[in-house]
């Protein structure tokens, strides 16, 4: 801007740099562009003496530039006319203009009669001269100015002949470019403002409805798992009360390790401690109940309901833990166990968990094979194959917890499991 | 003289179109509803007449139908909002003859109200 000031319609001097700096302020206060656009044009309008100014954007869905507001005695109305994308004025600013040229950023009607009387200018420079002529004839404008962001076109500030028809003067239409510069920044910044919103909350919708759909999926699974539990203990004639029983034992054991006990590390040990041996519903009756010791090849069929649990549980992803507490709930501390023969650490803590409580569960309850024995019995049982069968550490837990349990609630927690509580599961130990 | 009948509701619109095509050597006359375009036409017959669809009282379809039963030689461009295709077809079957959508290019509006009215006015004076 070779002068910052310059006199408007009254004669008092405009300025420039006063106004751009208003300006600038708007725009960061502004979230819709639209209004920072019309303000521009109430004040040139207010400011200057034309025929009319007016302000179009190009609309990225439409492939078209709109009016966004038009001021003056010879306004256009924004409703009724659009400008095509090739219209002469866009594709003039789109392109770039001819090398024959001084490189210039806006088209003034004077400039363009200016080069028309220029003989050494091409003929199809001049037959393009003369679309833009007519062009800015049917738009009544003197002056065309591009508002750019990286080399696209976003939009354009036209503007009708001043009253008084002396031409613009180049502060005048360097005021102008700072502004259609702005007015492009405006719009880009609020397009890209909007968009991220939009992406933030259709996102943020979608990844709710995928964890519902999976929560829902997932929840209903665990059910069906549940039952399915359930209903292997109901194969087992004494099993009234076993699943809750074994899940509060277990929980309490964990506890009592000092294990830090989060609500989803929690849900996964209940989850192992009720669902280790889901696999037992593809193990023949006559095997399961069988009241006489098992066979080598009933063993190994009994052996397979690891396996066969592992692949039930296979679709509950969400509990991937929990498949792994069942594939190694038969392993033993010394590496004796199966199906890996994995030892000591290798071996989850819910698995060595869940091996004790059902080991100790099994001693006390009386089965199809043998006879409930009384707790003492089982805690002698379980430290007497403390460090080869069993973590010693989860043996000792285990006993330390239920003793204290069985001090404040009496001798019923395990002593009669026939008359122990019925199949519920404690609320809080649902696993979700 | 090249008559031209601009019918809008919108004044800003009118008076748009009437300075637009004055400037270009029409005779413009403007309505701002179907029932006073119907008087001026009863008045002085237009060569070409530009047609809102959205208008209080008597609509443009409306219009339409009184126009072309009256008058088979006046030539109807509809000018309105972007609209449904049963609406378009609708127009064009009572006897519209083009149909151009808001915001419209100046550049064919002009091509388009010419070239209609040097169609009518070939025809008139060819009889």
């Amino acid at each position: 801007m070779s002068k910052a000031k310059s006199e408007n319609k009254s004669g008092a001097v405009i300025d420039y740099q006063g106004v751009l700096r208003d300006i600038a302020k708007s725009m960061v206060r502004l979230r819709r562009p639209e209004r920072l656009l019309r303000m521009i044009i109430k004040y040139i309008h207010q400011e200057m003496n034309l025929s009319h100014a007016s302000i179009l954007v190009f609309q990225e869905n439409q492939k078209y530039f709109s009016f966004v507001d038009s001021k003056g005695s010879r306004k256009i109305p924004p409703q009724l006319v659009k400008l095509d994308m090739d219209h002469p004025l866009a594709k003039w600013f789109q392109r770039g203009q001819s090398k024959e040229l001084p490189s210039m950023d806006y088209l003034s009607r004077a400039q363009i009669s200016r080069w028309m009387g220029d003989s050494a200018l091409s003929r199809r420079l001049k037959d393009q001269l003369r679309g833009l002529i007519a062009a800015m004839d049917i738009l009544n404008i003197d002056l065309a100015i591009p508002g750019y962001y990286k080399r696209a076109l976003l939009g354009l500030l036209l503007l009708g002949e001043k009253r008084d028809q002396a031409p613009f003067t180049d502060p005048e239409i360097a005021f102008f470019q700072v502004l259609a510069q702005d007015c492009s920044m405006a719009v880009k910044t609020a397009e890209y403002h909007q968009s991220l919103l939009e992406r933030n909350r259709e996102l943020s919708g979608r990844l709710e409805q995928i964890e519902d759909m999976r929560q829902k999926e997932q929840d209903t699974y665990y059910q069906i798992m549940r039952s399915l539990a359930q209903e292997v203990w109901a194969k087992d004639a004494y099993t009234f009360g076993h699943i809750g029983q074994v899940e509060r034992l277990g929980i309490m054991t964990a506890r009592e390790l000092g294990l830090e006990l989060t609500e989803k590390k929690r849900a996964v040990l209940s989850a192992g401690l009720i669902l280790h041996d889901v696999g037992k519903i593809g193990i023949p009756d006559h095997i399961l109940n069988k009241p006489s010791s098992l066979d080598k090849e009933e063993w190994k069929i009994m052996r397979t309901h690891v396996e066969k649990g592992v692949r039930i549980l296979e679709p509950l992803t969400a509990f991937k833990e929990v498949r792994e507490i069942v594939r190694c709930h038969h392993e033993q501390y010394d590496g004796s166990g199966y199906p890996r023969g994995i030892r000591g650490d290798q071996i989850p803590i819910g698995s060595r968990i869940v091996s004790v409580v059902d080991a100790f569960h099994a001693i006390v309850s009386t089965r199809c094979y043998s006879k409930g024995r009384p707790v003492a019995f089982a805690f002698e049982e379980l430290r007497r194959c403390s460090g080869t069968q069993f973590d010693p550490e989860v043996v000792e837990a285990m006993i330390r917890a239920l003793t204290r349990e069985m001090k404040k609630r009496g001798n019923t927690f395990f002593e009669s499991p026939h008359q122990a509580e019925g199949p519920s599961i404690p609320e809080e130990s649902v696993a979700s | 003289m090249k008559k031209l009948l601009v019918v809008d509701d919108e004044a800003e619109i009118c008076d748009f179109l009437k300075t637009f095509f004055e400037e270009r050597d029409y005779d413009v006359r403007t309505a701002e509803s179907g029932i006073r375009a119907l008087e001026m036409i009863a008045e002085d017959k237009p060569h070409v007449v530009l047609l809102d669809i959205h208008m209080p009282g008597m609509d443009g379809l409306a219009t339409l139908k009184e126009i072309k039963s009256a008058y088979s030689d006046i030539k109807v461009v509809m000018v309105t909002a972007i609209e449904t295709q049963e609406k378009i077809e609708t127009a064009m079957r009572h006897g519209a003859d083009n149909y151009i959508t808001k915001p419209l290019s100046l550049e064919y509006l002009e091509k388009d109200v010419k070239e209609k009215i040097d169609h009518v006015i070939d025809m008139q004076e060819s009889r």
